[in-house]
């Protein structure tokens, strides 16, 4: 009974392999950089403006 | 989690180095946009008869009501936010990079001279290939069009990143062609407009913007410098906490 109680209790980070984590946090990163230096609708161009100038992301 | 333990490094390490770079910027990179953006406005008599005249090489106008952030506080934070958002993501993408290269690697030794090469890495990639190519510009600067130059830009990170990296971690005793790499989108060449960068500026401003302009140059590879120098050297911080922690390891 205790054996059984055991085993059922993994870890859920066990679930998902090491790689797939570590590609899962390659994406966010280009999710997030596409957000903040790409995406051109008009408010969020404004907001970013000074950061894409300087950070040489092609602005306008 | 390994997961969680990366994006909460990476948050971390953002909101230092994106700190950093705010400082560095408003010392010597805004100062420019700004003095820039006085001339912006400004557009040359047109030429007899160009009553049709086109803003030369601005093929995407922004909508001139569409919210902005006030000048002064709220446009420093809105700034500030980007750089930390920006700092994260690229963060992310450093830290994703530099575990599999622990993962890989026999020796468990990372120190600073890891963070110099890793942050020295991120600035040829990130900034120094596609400034070369496209100079950071200052506003009211003409270019070509956004699509294009946002596509060069991918094309010589993309290329730097997979040249460098062939370097660094392949086994092959030709691992140097790889380098070839990083060179073809500077023989493909960068999108330019036809007109001059100016040329729709009364000469007078004319010639301030092109100064202003290398200046510019000069302020953004300075300031860029510095954030990938932080960004590395903490990176490798959280690396190695990581690494102590046997979290990498399946």
């Amino acid at each position: 009974m205790q054996n059984i109680t055991s085993t059922a209790v993994a870890p859920v980070s066990s679930t998902i392999s090491k790689p797939l984590q570590i590609a899962g946090t390659f994406l966010l990163g280009l999710v997030i950089l596409y957000a903040a230096g790409f995406v051109n609708t008009s408010a969020v161009h404004n907001a970013a403006h000074d950061m894409r100038h300087s950070q040489g992301f092609p602005c306008h | 989690m390994l997961f969680r333990r990366l994006v909460l490094y990476a948050l971390l390490v953002g909101a230092v180095a994106g700190l950093v770079l705010t400082a560095v910027q408003f010392w010597q990179v805004i100062p420019i946009i700004q003095s820039a953006e006085v001339y912006e406005g400004e557009v040359a008599p047109p030429i007899q008869g160009g009553a049709d005249h086109d803003h030369a090489g601005h093929d995407h106008e922004h909508d001139a009501n569409a919210w902005t952030p006030q000048d002064g506080l709220e446009r420093t934070g809105y700034t500030l936010l980007s750089n930390v958002l920006t700092a994260a993501g690229l963060g992310l993408v450093l830290l994703a990079a530099m575990v599999t290269a622990a993962r890989s690697s026999t020796t468990t030794r990372i120190d600073w001279r890891h963070g110099l090469l890793w942050g020295a890495s991120g600035y040829a990639v990130f900034w120094l290939s596609p400034a070369l190519g496209l100079p950071p510009e200052i506003p009211g600067a003409a270019a070509a069009s956004l699509e294009a130059r946002q596509l060069w830009w991918l094309f010589a990170v993309v290329c730097s990143a997979a040249g460098l990296a062939g370097f660094a971690f392949g086994k092959s005793p030709w691992r140097w062609a790889s380098l070839v790499l990083i060179v073809i989108p500077h023989l493909v060449g960068a999108p330019h407009p036809e007109v001059a960068m100016f040329a729709d500026k009364p000469p007078e401003a004319a010639a301030e913007l092109e100064k202003l302009a290398r200046q510019f140059y000069g302020a953004t590879a300075v300031a860029n410098a510095v954030f990938w120098l932080v960004l590395g050297l903490t990176s490798t911080w959280a690396v190695r906490r990581i690494v102590m922690s046997n979290a990498i390891h399946d």
